[in-house]
């Protein structure tokens, strides 16, 4: 139906509607030319959808973070077009679409049949790369993708016509052209009103410069599901060398000397044309870049590409013995016997001194590599991943002084015995990626249904929100049962905590925990470790007490594993067994693959077990200066910051199992520090309301209690009429007096 | 019956049967016993008839072996020969155990198509238990034209029939006991032994090559227990183990299980980031590859583990999901295309929509979009379509008749007055109460006690089973006509016969017995 949110019609494409949903869209319109931090329990994509266009808004972007995420919100998106049209009776012009990796479009037969996004990136590079293109030129039988030529040629004049493409019908459209989908999708990005795609498009420099540069400043950014934004930031931004990515830079540096001094007796012109060209500065390296995405810039490129390259590594000689004498700083750097941990400006300063490498040429290291790669025509790019590495850790750690720090750790903490060094080169600030997101676009949005505790995400992301809030959830039943389990029925504290977790009566308990839920919760449960390591040894000295045979008689056991592979097909035939009402049990990790990118709705997940706070490893080294940084920088506490991470995580975890107000489930957290006012105060709002001060220290039988009480209940009919006028409104309800007060008070303003 | 063709197997001496010594032949298709000193056998079971065999327990004083057939009867056999009645025992016991899988297949599927039919009908199990078990008809005459009328209806239905899944914790199931002596015990059930083998197939494998030829029934299960495979940390299997090869097996089951990836997009962890950061980027820390030798063997064995429970529990589930999908072929044909092999490309969307629209509805968003509906299952859709169609042939009438008729009777309705006060005099209506109410004239009758009052139920019933008795025969009595075949004219002078002389004498037999209660 239609809304009328302040002078804003909105279209709605659904009957009914959830009071919060509209509280979301109130703030929404408030505040659209803003950076916003919201914490909505349902986000709905289609709200937010709504403003671009009745809008001047001319673009909004949309960040999600997997790939089936990406194509819900495509297809939901659909569904407002086709219901607006199907409305107003006018087919708009309007152009959606979903940007994936090649991996994900390539409609190549023979690229497209590699498994490895990698592998499908070289190769396509090997076939699209402009100096590939230009041999095809004089010879022929040099092979070429053919959708790519066939979109250079026609595709960039004849714009795709308007409608919502998802990554499908990108794929559909592209073979019915014969153009490539993905170079059609990036091209199209530029006219098209909505983008969906995921958020290194926009905060990993190295892709963003690319992708996303051109896109208008008055676009809106959306950034969903950005619980864990700081991260995505932090990782885009770290480099790690290990002494195997020195020896591949090796080769790769002999290779390169020995296609020099070929090319120097072939075709020495080449050379000196580069080198011209490195005189005149980088401008014009932006021409053909398009195809060479590999080898882009790790920082912003305005900086550098003003400056001509410096002397010192303009001619090729020079520049692979630059990078042979940094190659062989860093092999010596990695020759320690303790740990080192230096900041970038001491690191530079060593550097100088050891080998005279100044900070200028290092800057530009990356783009001259870039360069010289393409001079010399090497077809297959992703031989060359060890060098490009080491060229990007060299602009990196000239360019910024602040915010990242290196540690040389010569073995892994673990195997004290066994030398493996690696050098990180870890980001300590995550606002130094996301900062030119926020300087570039007109209004920012940053929401998630567990950004909790709201006031930390503008700290640690360096930005001043416009409008915070976070929504409480209206239900007219209450569909969630939070418990936190303290103690056994031996009265033994429940905990993971580092002192007791190895302890037999607590990973007893744990278990009896979950066989008894095992009996009494329908189809799935789904219990979630703090690491992989203690979920591994918890499962061994189960199975060594017999508890999970038992627990077998119940509902059967699938459980996560460090292969992706692997736990797909676990995680299939946990749905498997759900949906054909046998009932499973996913042992999995908070932080894990699964924890993070798959939904347990409805009957998927009746129960979700939280064993333990899943903090931190704390004594990462890299942690700990990020915590000394944040404490500096931002003032932020490390515990406040480790209980934050943990507790984010929890609700991460537990937020799985519900979405909508017809599902239900049970959130049982089994430590009992979740009690403690500094933990429960971070969890989401929604799910503090309906933590009720009896349930703070339940012992297990307790647990099973009020878990029995809470299916029973939920386990009746629940029909339309129970939440209509409550939590689910139809439009006149909507209008009435009385409930847009309510609404008001469902949007808390941090 | 003792028919020289016979190929003899085993002949054990000195067997007691109902307290009577003789011997005991194990041939080819049965068993049979015959007393000492006779040519004929008294008993004879042809393995197809015999359910199971029970033997003694170890310390009785009495060596036995009983025989329980499909009917519910048994027989058992005491081995009287003092000095080898153990061994003989065993043998026979053994060779029992590798003849009676064989004709069990073939027995199995009719005997559970007859036990299911009389659980069904409890008209049908009177019968049976008035005709055959009283023995006046074999079972084999009464199951004759039976199974051969139903089996098609009753396919159908029974395809229908959910297959019992595996308790995914049989082996838990399985508890060893500590016999006092250092030694484990495992008591094993047929149920057990079924579910290992459904949820390992390559352990059945393993039986068939191993168990008659290389080693014994308990050997093998014995050894089963013993490996490693059985056990949790499956990493030193060794060679001589003969389960080795199924820990590999089932490795590699596994593999292709893995390999082949998952139908639901949406599951997919493989390809749910979009843009993973190249190696060397990123703070988690690097996974090593290279030093899976320096891990400890603990995290080894839990990690094995880890795998093994996964392994199990899809094994379990694809056992309970088997037989349900092989009759439909076509339809499993069709969803295993679309989108598992990587080429089909052309056929993932399908799914991929159908998991995409499931994953952004919220029904209670939605207005009625209807009531999902189930569809109509009709095995006959003609008779669904017509209803029943009487039989006699009928003068239908033509639709300009039926649109006459109607306009005459509403004509005629039109005119119709009531006349209430004409249609009786009120002494006559009087009069008609008054012979209806109790006592009246024609109530008089209502007084007699109908047969069904009268009769004690008990006795209804009993002629009841009588009535139906002597009916199926009759049936099958009939049924012989015209006597076409040799066979049809000596079931009807021979045994036939026999019956209705039986079931006769069975008549007069429960007549006398009423007679003599009565009085």
């Amino acid at each position: 139906f239609r809304l009328n949110i302040e002078g804003l019609l909105v279209y709605f494409p659904y009957d009914y509607i959830y009071p919060e949903q509209y509280s979301y869209m109130l703030e929404l319109k408030r505040t659209l030319d803003a950076k916003v931090c919201y914490n909505p329990f349902i986000k709905l994509i289609s709200s937010c959808m709504q403003y671009a266009y009745p809008l001047e808004v001319t673009k909004l972007v949309y960040c999600s973070r997997t790939v089936p995420e990406i194509e819900k919100v495509v297809e939901e998106l659909r569904k407002l077009m086709d219901y607006y049209a199907k409305q107003t009776g006018v087919k708009n012009d309007f152009l959606a679409l979903a940007l994936s990796s090649r991996k994900n479009l390539c409609i190549h037969p023979e690229v497209s049949s590699l498994r490895f996004g990698k592998e499908v990136d070289g190769k396509c590079h090997s076939l699209t790369a402009s100096y590939i293109r230009a041999q095809h030129h004089s010879n022929p039988s040099q092979p070429v993708c053919q959708f790519f030529e066939e979109f250079d040629a026609v595709g960039r004049q004849v714009p795709i016509p308007p409608g919502i493409y998802n990554l499908d019908d990108l794929k559909d459209f592209g073979r019915r052209k014969g153009w490539c989908p993905y170079f059609l999708a990036r091209y199209a990005i530029l006219h098209a009103n909505i983008v969906v795609y995921s958020y290194h498009y926009l905060l990993d420099p190295k892709i963003a410069d690319l992708v996303s540069k051109e896109l208008a400043k008055k676009s809106v950014v959306v950034f969903d599901e950005a619980h864990n934004i700081d991260n995505v930031c932090i990782d885009s931004m770290s480099v790690n060398i290990t002494r195997r990515t020195l020896d591949r830079c090796q080769t790769n540096v002999e290779t390169l000397q020995n296609t020099i001094s070929r090319i120097k007796e072939t075709d020495a012109a080449k050379l000196r044309e580069e080198y011209r060209r490195l005189v005149e500065g980088l401008k014009e390296a932006n021409v053909a870049r398009e195809t060479d995405i590999y080898l882009s810039n790790p920082v912003l490129p305005d900086e550098i590409l003003q400056e001509a390259v410096p002397g010192s590594i303009r001619t090729a000689e020079h520049f692979v013995g630059f990078i042979k004498r940094f190659l062989e700083y860093l092999k010596a750097r990695l020759r320690i016997h303790h740990v080192v941990q230096e900041s970038a400006p001491q690191f530079l300063k060593d550097i100088y001194e050891k080998v005279c490498i100044d900070r200028k040429p290092l800057r530009f290291c990356a783009e001259r590599l870039r360069s010289l790669l393409r001079t010399l025509e090497i077809a297959d790019i992703a031989d060359f991943s060890a060098i490009t590495l080491i060229s990007h850790f060299a602009t990196l750690v000239s360019t910024y002084s602040k915010g990242f720090t290196i540690i040389i750790e010569p073995f892994e903490d673990r195997t004290p015995t066994i030398a493996n060094p690696v050098l990180h080169f870890s980001c300590m600030d995550p606002s130094i990626a996301i900062k030119p997101v926020f300087g570039r676009f007109q209004s920012v949005i940053i929401t998630s249904g567990t950004l909790s505790p709201l006031d930390i995400y503008p700290r640690i992301l360096d930005f001043r929100p416009v409008t915070m809030a976070s929504f409480t959830m209206t239900l007219a039943r209450t569909c969630l049962c939070p418990l936190i389990v303290g103690r056994g029925n031996d009265q033994v504290a429940m905990t993971s905590k580092f002192e007791t977790r190895e302890d037999f009566a607590v990973i007893r308990n744990y278990g009896n925990l979950l066989l008894e839920m095992s009996a009494i919760v329908p189809d799935g449960i789904v219990a979630f470790f703090t690491s992989y390591i203690y979920m591994e040894n918890i499962v061994a000295s189960w199975y060594e007490q017999g508890i999970l045979e038992n627990i077998q008689r119940n509902k059967l056991i699938f459980i996560e594993t460090q292969d992706a592979a692997e736990t797909s097909m676990a995680l299939e035939k946990y749905q498997e067994a759900c949906e054909n009402g046998r009932g499973a049990i996913l042992l999995s990790v908070a932080r894990g693959k699964v924890s993070e990118g798959i939904d347990f709705v409805h009957h998927f997940g009746r129960a979700v077990i939280m064993f333990g706070v899943p903090y931190v490893y704390t004594q990462s080294r890299i942690l700990k200066a990020r915590l000394e940084y944040l404490r500096d920088q931002f003032q932020i506490r490390e515990n406040d910051f480790l209980t934050f991470d943990a507790m984010r995580h929890a609700a991460q975890c537990v937020g799985r199992a519900i979405r909508g107000k017809t599902d239900y489930g049970l959130m049982i957290f089994a430590d009992k520090r979740y009690a403690r006012a500094d933990k429960r105060g971070k969890l989401p709002r929604w799910i503090q309301e309906h933590l009720t001060d009896g349930s703070l220290n339940l012992t297990i039988d307790e647990t099973v209690q009020l878990s029995k009480h809470f299916l029973r209940q939920m386990a009746q009919p629940f029909r339309r009429e129970d939440q209509l006028g409550l939590s689910l409104l139809t439009l006149e309800q909507l209008q009435s007096e009385d409930m847009l007060q309510k609404i008001a008070q469902i949007a808390q303003q941090a | 019956m003792a028919s020289l063709s016979e190929e003899v197997l085993l002949v054990v001496k000195r067997v007691r049967q109902r307290k009577q010594d003789g011997t005991l032949y194990l041939m080819a298709e049965r068993i049979a016993w015959g007393p000492e000193g006779k040519d004929r056998f008294t008993v004879s079971h042809l393995y197809a008839d015999i359910r199971c065999q029970k033997i003694s327990p170890d310390g009785k004083a009495k060596i036995q072996l009983q025989l329980v057939l499909h009917t519910g009867e048994s027989t058992t056999f005491h081995f009287a020969n003092e000095s080898t009645a153990l061994k003989d025992r065993d043998a026979t016991k053994e060779l029992l155990q590798q003849l009676l899988p064989k004709f069990k297949k073939k027995a199995n599927k009719e005997l559970e198509e007859k036990n299911r039919m009389l659980q069904e009908d409890p008209v049908l199990f009177q019968l049976y238990k008035d005709l055959v078990v009283s023995q006046v008809i074999s079972a084999e005459e009464f199951w004759a034209n039976r199974l051969s009328l139903s089996s098609v209806e009753h396919s159908i239905s029974n395809n229908n029939k959910q297959e019992v899944g595996i308790s995914a914790a049989f082996l838990a199931d399985i508890r060893p006991q500590t016999d006092g002596c250092n030694g484990l015990r495992y008591n094993l059930t047929t149920d057990i032994i079924e579910s290992i083998f459904r949820t390992y197939p390559t352990v059945k494998q393993k039986y068939s090559e191993n168990v008659p030829h290389n080693m014994t029934e308990k050997e093998f299960w014995t050894r089963f227990f013993q490996s490693h495979y059985f056990h949790r940390d499956r990493i030193s299997t060794g060679l001589q183990d003969i389960f080795s090869e199924c820990a590999k097996q089932d490795e590699k089951g596994l593999k292709s299980m893995v390999t082949q990836g998952v139908k639901n997009p949406m599951v997919d962890l493989l390809s749910l980031e979009d843009k993973t950061l190249d190696e060397g980027y990123g703070t988690a820390t690097v996974p090593t590859t290279s030093n899976s030798s320096n891990k400890s063997l603990r995290e080894n064995s839990n990690s094995a583990i880890i795998k093994r429970f996964n392994h199990h529990s899809a094994m379990v589930l694809a056992a309970g999901l088997r037989r349900a999908d092989a009759p439909s072929d076509q339809a499993s044909e069709t969803s295993s295309t679309d989108g598992n092999s990587r080429d089909s490309d052309f056929f993932q969307p399908p799914l991929k929509k159908v998991k995409l629209q499931e994953a952004i509805e919220y029904d209670d968003l939605q207005g009625d979009s209807g009531r999902k509906t189930i569809s109509l299952n009709l095995k006959k859709s003609d008779r669904y379509s017509h209803g029943p169609t009487p039989l006699q042939s009928q003068h239908y009438t033509t639709s300009q008749d039926i649109i006459t008729s109607i306009s005459i009777i509403q004509h005629e309705m039109r005119s119709y007055k009531p006349r209430l006060t004409q249609v009786m005099s009120s002494s006559a209506a009087s009069s008609a109460i008054i012979a209806l109410s109790p006592g009246g004239v024609l109530m008089q009758g209502g007084a007699q006690q109908t047969i069904n009052q009268l009769v004690p139920t008990d006795v209804q019933s009993e002629l009841k089973h009588l009535y139906m008795a002597a009916g199926e025969l009759l049936r099958h009595f009939w049924s012989c006509f015209p006597v076409s075949t040799p066979f049809l004219e000596e079931k009807l002078t021979g045994h036939l016969e026999e019956m209705l002389q039986a079931a006769y004498n069975k008549f007069q037999a429960w007549q006398t017995r009423r007679m003599m209660r009565k009085t």
